[in-house]
């Protein structure tokens, strides 16, 4: 049962296992599940293991079982059941009219094809006051025509149950918020904050604490017993350059702003830039990219320690990469091609990371990705990516 | 191996505690196919207290392992109290006996969830605080339902199956074949509909005037972007008992835009400041 929707499931990206598969038959046989938003709930709980896949679970539940809402009264199914009536009426008229509770004379003066007619609206009428039962027509057993096969439908048909109904509730995609895997987002700061965290020097430990030392040797019966302190190390300067033109990059700028100055009090500096693309003879101190310039090349001051962090999708048209009048900003003509002053910036701070809000799997599609990534170390900007990227600062 | 459940023994809520009926039948399945539920979902939204409530409706008791970052499997399973052996070997004034190690072993969570007479429910508390080998080697032992006491090559067998619960509070993934073994349910926050009746549940009788500013302007709050710790249902009920006990205050007030005792809401001082700025442009609109 239900093997194609779990294929169905499985097709779409969620992680569904066999064995879930096989636990939710245990849920079914053991008689807990008595609705299609029993069954919902159920296959939900059993089979998707993370409120990531619930939206998609949802998407697929409400296309498969939406199908089921209404059976297809004139489809195969019905003509197949009126035709077995019609044998049976053939055989024996008057089970068949005792069954559908009118007289059997009633019915001697119709044609056959009237006949089929007459059991289908019949069969209609039944199936709309029996719904969810598997049997069709008839009471007690002896009904003249058994509803063999099973369709989904048979679970629950069309009408409201007691509860909500599943599909609508399926449909509302109530998991929508959760199912954004890659990219930073506004849920998901305070968990890519505590990636952050881990961005602080860590020296390493090689001042004696005599006080502790002598503490602990006692402590130890005069065992001599040595206490090393970490060495004090100032914090960590950063530098923080975002890709702010153009609308693919419009939904992360203030994400990453906001992440970086919620960790402020870490750093002993943080200073951000922007730029459009790449990076040509200058960046900008202000959003709007035009007031507060800063020459490239002025960064050969800073503090070669400092960590470069660039935040951009990295895509764009090759030239604006390779040329050496690629700035599609008049003014910006120096004669250097971005992709060197991009290793100009690599060279001067060798720890070092991007991250791109495109998804990885995507990179190779784009050029300009990938020339970008063999200058400097490329992250997803997403929890995972940033947990890489701040380990890669880190790297001594 | 699996029971129906008797309609009396179904889960359905406790008194303090405002259930979601899908959440009832997701723990009412896992009782029966006899597997962890795993519960997931931001702070605030009741997964620890779940345990409770059903601890409290089927009259079961409760057992709760807290887990610590530094935490070893074998702490929840049991203890081997060798201090206490070594201390009574010495002056020998309890009615321990020495040469019985067997004395000197305590259960841990685990163990007691394991040993109870009767049918427990087992909290395993925010199991995302360990590491992963914790929670493998968990499941397997609660997958066997037995763990071995190697001090005395005895093993434990569970009398009787526990409820297990356990939470995450991580929005990592925990690994693959944990999940395998767990049924999963993922609890969002509470809609203001259902926060009513959560609040009406705490504050049973809570003046109308006060719950409805106080929810709408609640669920104000939360719409604030760029909050580190939005503030939860927790917060919620903190605030609104500081309101009503303050004499001064009338519900008028929140809808004017006079939001006091925001520290109630807002923990972080960024987020307070953040937030009270906000407040502060929006009443000038």
């Amino acid at each position: 049962m239900f093997v194609e929707f779990f294929y169905k499931l499985k097709d779409a990206g969620v992680p569904v296992t066999p064995t879930a598969f096989l636990t939710l038959h245990k849920a079914l046989t053991n008689g807990l599940i008595s609705s299609l938003s029993d069954f919902y709930t159920a296959s939900r709980a059993i089979l998707v293991k993370s409120e990531r896949y619930f939206d998609l679970f949802d998407q697929i539940f409400a296309h498969y079982f939406e199908g089921a809402e209404l059976p297809d009264m004139e489809g195969f199914e019905l003509d197949e059941i009126a035709k077995a009536l019609l044998d049976q009426w053939l055989t024996d008229p008057q089970s068949v009219a005792d069954a559908l509770g009118v007289n059997a004379a009633d019915l001697q003066n119709l044609s056959p094809d009237e006949l089929i007619e007459y059991f289908k609206e019949r069969l209609k009428e039944q199936t709309e006051r029996h719904d969810g039962g598997n049997r069709w027509i008839g009471t007690g057993g002896t009904s003249p025509v058994g509803h063999s096969g099973y369709h989904p439908g048979g679970l629950r048909v069309g009408g409201e149950s007691r509860n909500q109904s599943a599909i609508k509730v399926a449909n509302e995609r109530r998991y929508k918020d959760y199912s954004r895997m890659g990219p930073l987002t506004q849920s998901s700061m305070g968990e890519a904050l505590k990636r952050l965290r881990n961005l602080v020097p860590a020296g390493p430990k090689d001042q004696l604490n005599i006080d502790e030392s002598i503490y602990q040797t006692m402590k130890n019966a005069g065992d001599i017993q040595i206490v090393f302190d970490r060495g004090l190390k100032d914090r960590l300067k950063v530098i923080l350059a975002i890709d702010n033109g153009g609308y693919s990059m419009d939904p992360y700028v203030h994400v990453v702003r906001t992440l970086f100055n919620y960790a402020r009090s870490q750093f002993k500096e943080l200073k951000t830039y922007f730029f459009h693309n790449t990076i040509y003879d200058t960046v900008w101190e202000d959003p709007a990219r035009y007031r507060k310039p800063k020459p490239v090349a002025e960064f050969v001051r800073n503090d070669p320690d400092t960590r470069l962090i660039l935040v951009g999708d990295a895509s764009m048209a090759p030239y604006e990469l390779m040329a050496r009048d690629g700035s599609i900003y008049v003014h910006e003509r120096s004669g250097k091609a971005s992709i060197e002053q991009l290793r100009f910036l690599a060279e001067t701070f060798p720890h070092n990371a991007w991250l791109n809000p495109v998804p990885a799997r995507m990179w190779p599609y784009t050029r300009t990705i990938n020339a970008i990534a063999q200058i400097f170390p490329m992250y997803e900007l997403s929890i995972d990516g940033l947990e890489q990227a701040v380990n890669q600062l880190m790297a001594a | 191996m699996t029971k129906q459940l008797q309609e009396k023994d179904q889960f359905s809520g406790a008194k303090r505690y405002v259930l979601d009926p899908e959440l009832a039948k997701i723990v009412n399945i896992s009782r029966s196919l006899e597997m962890p539920l795993l519960l997931k979902g931001e702070p605030g939204t009741g997964k620890t207290m779940l345990a409770y409530a059903i601890a409290e409706s089927l009259h079961m008791p409760l057992i709760v392992l807290n887990v610590k970052s530094n935490m070893k499997l074998i702490e929840g399973l049991y203890q081997y109290d060798t201090l206490t052996r070594l201390n009574d070997s010495r002056f020998g004034d309890s009615t321990r006996d020495v040469s019985r190690i067997e004395d000197y072993i305590k259960m841990g969570k685990i163990g007691q969830a394991f040993t109870a007479e009767e049918r427990t429910v087992l909290l395993i508390d925010e199991i995302d605080k360990a590491d992963t080998d914790f929670q493998d080697d968990m499941l397997d032992v609660l997958d066997q339902m037995e763990f071995d006491i190697i001090e005395i090559d005895k093993t434990i067998r569970a009398h009787h199956r526990p409820v297990i619960i356990i939470t995450s509070n991580a929005k990592k993934d925990l690994s693959d074949p944990f999940l395998g073994r767990c049924n999963f349910h993922h609890i969002a926050f509470p809609d203001p509909k259902m926060m009513r009746k959560i609040i009406h549940v705490h504050f049973p009788e809570i003046d109308s005037d006060l719950m409805d500013h106080a929810i709408n302007t609640f669920y104000q709050l939360r719409e604030i972007d760029m909050v580190e710790k939005k503030p939860a249902t927790r917060e919620l009920i903190n605030w609104i008992r500081a309101l009503s006990t303050d004499p001064d205050f009338k519900p008028k007030q929140l809808a004017k835009g006079e939001l006091p005792y925001l520290g109630v809401l807002f923990k972080k001082s960024q987020d307070y400041q953040y937030a009270a700025n906000q407040v502060q442009r929006k009443k000038r609109f």
